[in-house]
């Protein structure tokens, strides 16, 4: 997957900015509130149609605008690909190689893109929430059964809830629920268990090669254990269930942990090694997806190089795969040396304004 | 609305309360009933009033019906054994509609649903107990939605009827008809591969 060119219109502080980065490595470098994460925010927009800082299009446009307009042209195993986005006082339009898309679903995964933000730092620090909605997001697009169980099983959890919330529920009613519950969940927890032990291998090859030291670990903590023991669980628990009003056990009581030597790292790690653990979960998904897709996606990496220290930060630009397209924003006004001179391409963006330099 | 009259906007909102009616079309539909002639508008209240007040349910099947009990509980033709029971009228009015089913029907009023504060209490089922207990029925065939809230309700039949010692079915879920794989669903296939017959 390689990005050819942005273009954009009016979206947030570009009012027209033009982006054709290189092959390899481009880093996009300015100060701070230039325009840098915008960049990465409008291609992460046209190719998922979702932006990672807002839920929000109305945030979208520039200040006083009522609409704004962002196409990516992109190569994608020797075809290529265009998607435009078009928005324009509340609604949104899409595009995909010059045909109207009715449905938004059919836009994604046209343009594979993983993105990176300093935000993701939540998937190591924040609470377990975080990292169930991660693992229900990237499984989600993998496996189009799991989103349909996931939703059945938040359905009827929120169902069994309700009963509970009454006085002196009836047992026969509640278990008519733990039945649909245990079905979907059971497909959850095995799901999950694949997804993690896909992912927990490559994300430890990602770690040890940026840290170059302790190793980094991911365990699925299932809250049930094995999948099909759900059902029994329910019933077991479901005297407990109705004094506290509340279904206690399921998946939605899992967990993942990232261990960092053996440590959990959301209490026992630095913010730099937090950050490691975040990105190498990162380059994991990128390695996953070119194992699905025989194609790795564009990486783009916001302000990544911050708080990690010269060698890490060195040893980052290391561990991602030479045939990978990577955009990354810094602050700082560095050249690259070494092996990656000759593959690099620098950009400067001040005030949205967007220019390569030599 | 462009003219204050409350009898007028008390149309309206007649109008909005009928499933599948906005604001738009609850106008459109008000100022359609007062620009036609005076018989033809009297004849829709009449044609309502009517309706409603000699259409009841069904003391056997709770079906909406003008004779109690209705055409189906009544025909001596149909087989006594087999219930059906389905969520609403309209499901028991599209398996008549099949022709292929000559058992009689139950129907609900509605599935389980809590969030609505709908219990086993809001629906029929003491009278659907009182039927099976009178002894004639040796099976049920519960046919409620493929929904959440249309299982756990064909769940809970099945235990209250389970303990009655009859035989509980539910109708199979899978690809339509003269359909497609292509044009059926991720959730309908799998259910479908999942409940395969032998050939």
């Amino acid at each position: 997957m390689r990005l050819l060119s942005l273009h954009c219109r009016a979206f947030r502080s570009l009012s027209e900015t033009e982006f054709a980065p290189g092959p390899r490595l481009n880093i996009i470098h300015g100060g701070n509130a230039q325009g840098k994460t915008t960049v990465l925010e409008a291609i992460l927009y046209a190719a998922t149609s979702k932006s990672h800082r807002t839920n929000l299009d109305t945030e979208l446009p520039q200040y006083g605008a009522g609409a704004f307009h962002v196409r990516i042209q992109a190569q994608r195993g020797g075809h290529g690909v265009s998607i435009e986005a078009h928005w324009l006082n509340g609604t949104k339009r899409f595009k995909v190689n010059g045909i109207p898309q009715t449905r938004l679903s059919d836009v994604l995964g046209r343009v594979n893109v993983v993105f990176f933000s300093p935000e993701d730092i939540e998937l190591v620090k924040g609470g377990a929430a975080s990292r169930r909605r991660f693992l229900d997001m990237e499984i989600s697009q993998i496996h189009p059964g799991y989103l349909h169980a996931l939703q059945q099983y938040r359905l009827a959890l929120r169902q069994r809830n309700e009963l509970l919330r009454a006085d002196r529920p009836d047992p026969d009613l509640l278990a008519v629920w733990d039945v649909q519950l245990a079905e979907h969940g059971a497909a959850i927890i095995r799901l999950r268990g694949d997804y993690v032990a896909e992912l927990s291998r490559r994300a430890t090859e990602a770690y040890a090669r940026i840290a170059q030291a302790e190793p980094l670990t991911l365990v699925y903590q299932p809250d049930v254990l094995p999948a099909e023991d759900l059902g029994a669980v329910l019933a077991k628990m479901q005297a407990s269930d109705i004094k506290r009003r509340a279904t206690q056990r399921g998946p939605h009581r899992d967990d993942l942990d990232i261990l960092i030597a053996e440590r959990p790292a959301r209490s026992h790690a630095s913010q730099g090694q937090q950050k490691t653990a975040a990105l190498a979960v990162k380059l994991a998904e990128l390695e996953l997806v070119n194992a699905r897709a025989g194609e790795y996606p564009v990486l783009m990496l916001d302000e990544v190089l911050a708080e990690l220290d010269a060698h890490r930060a060195e040893h980052l630009l290391d561990a991602i795969p030479l045939e990978v397209q990577c955009i990354l924003t810094t602050t700082e006004q560095q050249r690259r040396p070494g092996r990656f001179e000759s593959d690099c391409a620098y950009f400067r963006i001040e005030g949205g304004r967007l220019e390569e330099e030599e | 609305m462009f003219f204050n009259s409350p009898a007028v906007e008390r149309l309206v909102e007649a109008f909005r309360r009928l499933p599948g009616v906005g604001k738009r079309s609850a106008e459109r539909l008000a100022l359609h009933v007062l620009g036609s002639p005076e018989d033809e508008a009297l004849g829709l209240s009449e044609a309502i009033r009517e309706a409603r007040t000699r259409i009841r349910l069904c003391s056997e099947c709770c079906n909406l019906t003008e004779e109690d009990p209705c055409g189906v509980c009544s025909d001596g033709r149909r087989d006594r054994s087999v219930v059906c029971v389905v969520e609403r009228p309209s499901g028991a009015m599209a398996i008549e509609k099949g022709g292929s089913y000559r058992g009689l029907y139950h129907v609900l009023h509605g599935v389980l649903n809590p969030l609505e504060g709908i219990g086993p209490s809001e629906l029929r089922l003491e009278r659907l107990m009182k039927r099976l207990d009178a002894g004639s029925i040796h099976e049920v065939i519960v046919a409620t939605n493929a929904t959440a809230e249309g299982e756990a309700t064909a769940l809970y039949l099945a235990k209250l009827i389970g303990a009655r010692g009859l035989s509980v079915t539910r109708i199979a879920h899978g690809v339509p008809m003269g359909g497609g794989l292509e044009f059926a669903d991720d959730a309908t296939l799998s259910h479908a591969l999942q409940g395969r017959t032998r050939l």
